[in-house]
């Protein structure tokens, strides 16, 4: 099922499709009319400010089919593969070529390192092609303290950012750029409730496809195709089989779900930074710019790196349920360890619930490299059906 | 990287000389069994992670146990392919986080506190006493997740301890680190840190019922300050001295335990203790190795399981392990004068720091090529642990750094608790390679 030819007819998701597989191309057009482009990564990056200072943002993404001759040089083993990946890019001059800055929010543990790196690199090695960087060291306990440290954070990165850009952000011009996020947050919310209830009328590919295409393009102009597209897909005929919600690595490409879609099940939610995560909370406008700030990045539903075992029970019983699943797909990519430690305490919870799961740990990346994946998914799906166990 | 294979572990084990080593040992037990009484009587007890401010507790007279060492008696006790099959059981990896996992299984395990029919305790020392309080530092993602899954476990408050990245970078640490703190780090990451242990002292006062005194802490930290002068002494002695007269296998166990009774009299007194003992060794040019003509430097947590592993190279080659984190830590990380000023700014100028000094660069490889070249070191075998994000720690830099200054690096994968996939035999051959075909030809091209 994936991508349906409904979808496929649409010009509003043929541009979004568009965006989402030509990835640079918004960005050299930015940067050919002279705007500043800044890369992020790690999933925590303030849009708002950079949107404020009329920066291009883009997600630093993987490139599957790059040999990793650099990364293999500088990076342990305990990478998981995705990193790996991006780090190429960075390390090897792609990424000094295609944007101004990067960004980098300590999202989880390997990106930290990936800083510390980068900044020994350009300590070490100067002569290499390496974008200059900011790091933002979020809090991400929720205690006081996080909010006592988090504004300073996200000012620090402010700072960065008006020096980057020449810019002095005021507060008005922080709100402006918030109201494009919420507007963007809110058309994503409206088109991925079809894939919730009784009748589901997006496919989970078809969503990360819709929400992925927001990290490559001008985020206004995404706002109106989603908006279109809406309209459009309240139409789209409905989708039956299982419905799946899926939690674990973050899926930077359409495979997997592709792959778990084919077998005739849906997904209707993920807890990933490609996916549902990306549009949960709005900067409320009722705070001051960088209190808000720090509330919309810190107080969004746990990510399964930066939270205790307890709160991702939580999380995934509220997400489960928003989403209708009836099954959960846990499925981390090798040496992403963090989620392993809450998976028998999800799964034990989901389960007292009624919710069946399937569990795929250590997985190689991209998923087409896993042997048997495909079957295994199918009789996943099977046994949902009542066809198996 | 090299890999090794996968054979039962050796059963072998170290031969130590020093008296204090012999002494910290008789100590733990001794003050183990006495801080069992007192959880036995309903004393609150700490359960903390290495990197935790344990001195707050120190002064609060608040028992605890540090996660690390917990976890090396278990390595040694060979407990721990028992513990991780129960982590398999109940539907956890058994092959992630063992350093910091270790304590979570055998919390899993029903024998622990039991004895067999001859009355022998079949958990380690007896078993870990319930801890009711759990701290943990958020220096790596599954830390805190495994840590409250302990907590919950044995019933204890979870509380947990922010990180935070520096971003200013001074290459020599090690030179401000006990006079020039306040210029070491950024002043809000202190100011930050600071905070903390205010939170955390309050969270103390509140569940123990203990209140805190900041005259304990200065008192306290005065005694660590003295400890670690000790070892700074120890450290450069045997620096100086051709050949040494102990090796990794005396200091490692000797500070390490005491390390973690810093703050207390018995601590400090142990501490000078091995400085005499050692200088008494080096006074009568004792050699902990008669044929020393190798110095090699031990980079990474010890090998808990199999000791006498630093030992299998010193007849064969005359080399000889005499330098480990464990006593340097002491010597260059831990001192923080100009106490009386603030004690709790001087110890959170303490804390932050452990994770940045030892996991990253450039503080780790910078510090590991001073001490390189003050212990005269011809050869480096760092051991990067096969499961642990937080030792992730830039391994690329620290051999460029010291390789780049003459010095061999050999870097290997291995597990510092779990012995399952140890192979003593593989592994002995790997140094024996490294030596026959690195430190040797660099030692004999640097005499030329």
């Amino acid at each position: 099922m994936s991508i349906r030819e409904c979808a496929m007819n649409s010009a509003a998701f043929a541009q979004l499709k568009h965006a989402y597989d030509n990835r640079d191309e918004a960005a050299e057009n930015a940067k050919k009319a002279g705007k500043i482009v800044v890369g992020e990564l790690g999933a925590d990056v303030p849009d708002e400010i950079l949107l404020a200072a009329d920066i291009f943002p883009v997600h630093v993404y993987a490139n599957p089919e790059k040999p990793l001759r650099e990364t293999d040089k500088y990076l342990e083993y305990a990478f998981d593969p995705v990193v790996r990946a991006q780090f190429e890019k960075i390390v090897d001059g792609t990424y000094a070529r295609k944007i101004n800055y990067l960004a980098v929010s300590n999202s989880t543990d390997v990106i930290i390192r990936i800083y510390l790196y980068l900044r020994e690199l350009h300590r070490q090695e100067p002569e290499k092609d390496l974008p200059e960087v900011a790091f933002i060291d979020w809090l991400f306990t929720r205690n006081r303290m996080h909010q006592v440290r988090n504004e300073l954070t996200a000012d620090l990165f402010k700072q960065t950012v008006e020096k980057w850009s020449g810019k002095t952000l005021t507060d008005g011009d922080i709100v402006s750029a918030a109201k494009i996020c919420n507007a963007d947050r809110d058309a994503l919310r409206k088109i991925c409730s079809l894939r919730r209830g009784a009748e589901v009328r997006l496919s989970g590919t078809e969503a990360l496809v819709i929400i992925g295409s927001a990290f490559f393009m001008d985020r206004q102009k995404h706002t109106e195709l989603v908006n279109a597209l809406y309209e459009e897909a309240k139409s789209w005929p409905v989708i039956s089989g299982p419905k799946i919600y899926f939690t674990g690595s973050d899926q930077e490409d359409l495979s997997l779900y592709e792959m778990i879609e084919s077998t005739g099940a849906v997904v209707t939610g993920e807890d990933h930074n490609w996916g549902d995560r990306y549009y949960d909370r709005d900067f409320n406008m009722d705070y001051t710019p960088m209190r808000a700030v720090v509330d919309r990045y810190m107080l969004r539903e746990f990510s399964s790196k930066k939270a205790f075992v307890s709160q991702r029970v939580g999380a995934l019983n509220r997400e489960t349920k928003e989403a209708g699943a009836e099954a959960v797909i846990f499925y981390t990519n090798i040496y992403e360890e963090a989620a392993s430690w809450d998976y028998p305490s999800q799964k034990k919870s989901l389960e007292s619930r009624g919710i069946r799961t399937a569990c795929f740990p250590k997985m190689q990346w991209p998923a087409e490299k896993n042997e048997g994946l495909r079957e295994k998914l199918a009789a996943f799906t099977d046994s949902l059906k009542g066809g198996g166990n | 990287m090299a890999e090794e294979i996968r054979k039962p572990e050796s059963k072998s084990s170290a031969v130590k000389k020093l008296q204090a080593t012999a002494a910290a040992g008789a100590y733990q037990k001794e003050w183990f069994a006495g801080l069992k009484k007192r959880v036995e009587n309903g004393e609150d007890f700490g359960y903390l992670n290495a990197d935790v401010p344990m001195e707050v507790l120190r002064a609060m007279d608040i028992p605890f146990v540090v996660n690390q060492w917990w976890a090396a008696i278990c390595g040694a006790k060979r407990m721990t392919p028992k513990y991780y099959g129960l982590l398999r059981e109940k539907g956890y990896r058994d092959d992630l986080c063992s350093y910091c996992a270790t304590a979570f299984a055998e919390s899993l395990d029903p024998d622990d506190h039991k004895v067999d029919a001859d009355g022998k305790p079949l958990g380690p020392w007896g078993g870990l006493p319930d801890p009711t309080i759990a701290i943990t530092r958020l220096t790596c993602d599954c830390q805190g997740k495994i840590f409250e899954l302990f907590a919950k476990n044995h019933g204890a408050s979870f509380y947990a301890m922010e990180n935070t990245v520096a971003r200013k970078v001074p290459l020599r640490w090690f030179d401000m680190a006990a006079d020039d703190w306040e210029d070491l780090y950024d002043k809000d990451r202190l100011d930050t840190a600071v905070e903390e242990l205010n939170e955390l002292v309050r969270f103390l006062e509140t569940k123990t019922g203990k209140m805190f005194d900041i005259n304990r802490l200065e008192r306290v930290m005065n005694l660590i300050n003295e400890q670690e002068m000790w070892y700074k002494k120890t450290r450069d002695l045997i620096a100086s001295c051709h050949p040494v007269p102990v090796t990794v296998v005396d200091t490692i166990n000797a500070v390490m335990q005491a390390q973690w009774q810093r703050g207390t009299e018995w601590a400090a007194a142990h501490a000078k203790s091995l400085y005499e003992e050692v200088k008494a060794l080096a006074d009568k040019k004792e050699a902990a190795v008669p044929n020393e003509k190798y110095r090699l430097m031990w980079l990474g947590r010890g090998i808990w399981h199999d000791f006498s592993f630093y030992q299998r190279f010193e007849k064969k080659y005359g080399a000889v392990f005499m330098w480990s984190m464990y006593l340097a830590m002491g010597a260059d990380a831990y001192i923080r004068n100009h106490v009386e000023e603030d004690p709790m700014r001087a110890l959170a100028a303490r804390y932050i720091g452990m994770e940045d000094f030892l996991h990253m660069p450039p503080w780790n490889s910078q510090w590991y090529l001073q001490q390189a070249h003050q212990n005269d070191i011809d050869g480096v075998v760092y051991m990067v642990p096969e499961n642990c994000m937080q030792a992730v720690e830039g391994s690329y830099f620290i051999k460029k750094t010291l390789e780049d200054a003459g010095i061999p690096v050999l870097i290997f994968k291995a597990d510092p608790v779990d012995a399952r996939k140890w192979n003593a035999d593989t592994m002995t051959d790997l140094v024996d390679r490294f030596i026959e075909e690195r430190v040797i030809p660099a030692h004999d091209a640097a005499k030329k």
